[in-house]
């Protein structure tokens, strides 16, 4: 009696552990397929723009297309360099989002260390208005900006373009230094000002010097908001040779001759910085633009 | 005594650091730092409003004086199909959009939610789409969806009801779910990163107890998990009504609003009125309409976003 079950148990226990090892696997085998299937979606429009310019234009031109490249062939790039202006478009973002990214930054630090380190009347009025001016819709005031702007000369120009989308991504460069600002203790501040430091020494001393990666990215955003806006450029600037990038990229989609591999050379070009930046400051710039309102 | 001569000292030093902070702090100080911000918005957003309120008043024809047109303006946006039409489209795509963008954004925010190798990559991917520029985007989604030699035909081919490429952006419903797709696509991974941060402050106690408790993984997720972000969903939810509101560019370069207006939002009704047909002051009455329900918008987010602060004390 004693002896009769013992190995029954151990048989069961075998059977039992291996369909286990076997669920669990099977298991984790579907959730690393969700896992692939998450960044497949995420990933593959990116991964075709990619294939699509490395490799020779006879492999794009064909139906059913192969799904991954077999030669690769760089002459997209060149052909892309030779035959439109891109560095002039590329120097011309350059300049434009530097003007706006320096005039955000700016205004930016004097906005958040006024709504983090001091208590007064109308903060909150402040702060909704820098909200309602974050949430307003570029389209909604193109027509007077468009009519103030040709009366004062201002079109054409593109000091004139960066002060318009400086407006524009300001109060998120002000929520992203804001954040920053707030992870400073209380304390550290009012030990500063107990020694005698008045407010711009304890802000250029103290509380920018712990900020750092918070203003870096600031810079980062007001850089590439200017970098990729297309609704002001377009309507601001006509003239080839002030052209910035998103409006020349967007002029290549209407010349039908344009080669596929070349127009997307030329996308993917003017895509890699953002990309790369954001991928290194996002988890700064994701509390900026949801206004601090999402905690932990 | 000690005591005493303690507390006198205390207060003293008190009152002189009360002293130095008020002299280190004069009351106008926040004031002269918040109000370059305020003038420079002023110059560049409130002052723009007010024209654009103003001209909405007026009509205005190429190379002719302004002239004042009282109500006019705003008795042919009542009588326009045209611009309710606009209204309907421009309801329906963020409703279409927050749906999409905020739906699998949850998905894939619970699917990452866990530590597996290669967490890192995945994440950094999830950063591509929403940092990827709109430009770019359009060039890629035109030739994805192009109908000779477009790679989603091969993937669309392979329903059985489905004989030849579909002209996907010259369908009046194809362009309008591609337009919704593509702006989901740009939209939910951002939506994503963010309810994984969400998830991350749920309390493990809590699953921990739900899980001793017997529940299932579902039951957990729904009594747990949920309620704990449901508020981050809320905001984001908010978040992606405004987002899908502004959005231009991506419209504009895929359809240009078309084919017949399916995909055309009152931003891109806008901007051909006013660039296309030169209608400024049309243009600007349809403005006045936009800005009302951009103010409707951020008014619900203000609301929940106050709502929240108070709920987070």
């Amino acid at each position: 009696m004693a002896t009769a079950p013992a190995p029954v148990t151990v048989a069961g226990t075998v059977a039992m552990t291996r369909r286990r090892r076997l669920a669990r696997t099977a298991r984790r085998v579907g959730y690393y397929l969700l896992v692939i299937l998450v960044c497949a979606v995420t990933f593959s429009p990116i991964y075709w723009m990619i294939v699509t310019t490395i490799r020779p234009v006879t492999a794009n031109l064909r139906f059913p297309p192969q799904l991954w490249p077999t030669a690769i062939d760089l002459s997209a790039f060149r052909a892309l360099f030779d035959h439109e202006p891109i560095e002039q478009w590329i120097w011309n973002s350059t300049l434009l989002s530097l003007m706006a990214t320096l005039i955000c930054v700016v205004l930016a630090v004097l906005g958040a260390y006024t709504l983090s380190s001091m208590r007064w009347r109308g903060r909150g009025a402040f702060a909704i208005f820098l909200l309602m001016t974050q949430m307003l819709p570029e389209a909604l005031i193109i027509v007077p900006i468009f009519k103030i702007y040709r009366d004062l000369g201002l079109r054409e120009s593109l000091p004139g373009l960066s002060l318009i989308d400086a407006a524009f991504v300001l109060p998120i460069g002000v929520w992203i230094l804001k954040n920053m600002f707030d992870t400073i203790p209380k304390e550290v501040q009012e030990a500063a000002r107990v020694d005698g430091a008045g407010p711009f020494r304890v802000l250029f001393q103290i509380v920018l010097p712990l900020t750092l990666p918070g203003l870096v990215a600031v810079g980062v955003v007001a850089f590439f908001y200017t970098w990729n806006e297309f609704l002001f450029a377009q309507s601001m600037i006509g003239d080839d040779g002030l052209k910035p990038a998103s409006v020349g990229l967007a002029s290549m989609i209407s010349m039908l001759d344009t080669p596929i591999e070349r127009l997307l050379a030329a996308g993917l070009i003017f895509a890699i910085p953002p990309v790369i930046f954001y991928v290194v400051m996002q988890r700064y710039v994701i509390a900026g633009i949801t206004a601090g309102a999402v905690k932990g | 005594m000690t005591t005493r001569a303690e507390t006198m000292t205390a207060t003293a030093v008190d009152r002189a650091l009360e002293g130095q902070r008020r002299r280190r702090l004069p009351w106008l100080l926040p004031y002269l730092l918040a109000l370059p911000i305020i003038a420079y918005e002023g110059v560049f957003i409130l002052y723009p409003i007010y024209q654009g309120l103003r001209s909405s008043f007026f009509r205005q024809q190429i190379g002719m004086p302004e002239e004042w047109a009282g109500l006019a303006n705003y008795e042919r946006l009542l009588g326009d199909t045209a611009f309710w039409g606009v209204m309907g489209t421009t309801i329906i795509y963020m409703v279409a959009v927050i749906a999409a963008a905020i739906g699998v954004g949850l998905g894939s925010a619970l699917v990452l939610n866990r530590a597996f190798r290669g967490r890192t990559l995945a994440r950094a991917m999830m950063t591509m789409p929403w940092s990827f520029p709109d430009v770019p985007t359009v060039l890629v989604f035109l030739w994805i969806l192009n109908p000779s030699f477009g790679v989603i035909n091969v993937f669309a081919r392979l329903l059985p009801w489905i004989e030849e490429n579909p002209t996907w952006l010259l369908d009046p419903r194809l362009a309008f779910v591609s337009v919704v797709g593509i702006t989901a696509w740009k939209g939910f991974p951002f939506y994503s990163l963010v309810i994984l941060a969400a998830l991350q402050t749920v309390p493990s106690e809590l699953l921990e107890a739900a899980k001793i408790d017997g529940a299932s993984p579902r039951q957990a997720f729904f009594a747990v998990t949920l309620p704990a972000i449901s508020p981050t969903l809320l905001l984001l939810t908010v978040l992606a009504a405004i987002f899908s509101f502004k959005q231009f560019t991506l419209i504009w370069l895929l359809t240009g609003g078309g084919p017949s207006g399916a995909t055309e939002t009152i931003v891109v009704r806008i901007y051909s009125t006013a660039f296309r047909f030169y209608d400024f002051s049309y243009a600007a009455a349809l403005g006045v309409a936009g800005f009302l329900l951009a103010l409707t918008v951020s008014l619900v987010f203000l609301a929940v976003q106050r709502r929240q602060d108070m709920e987070a004390g």
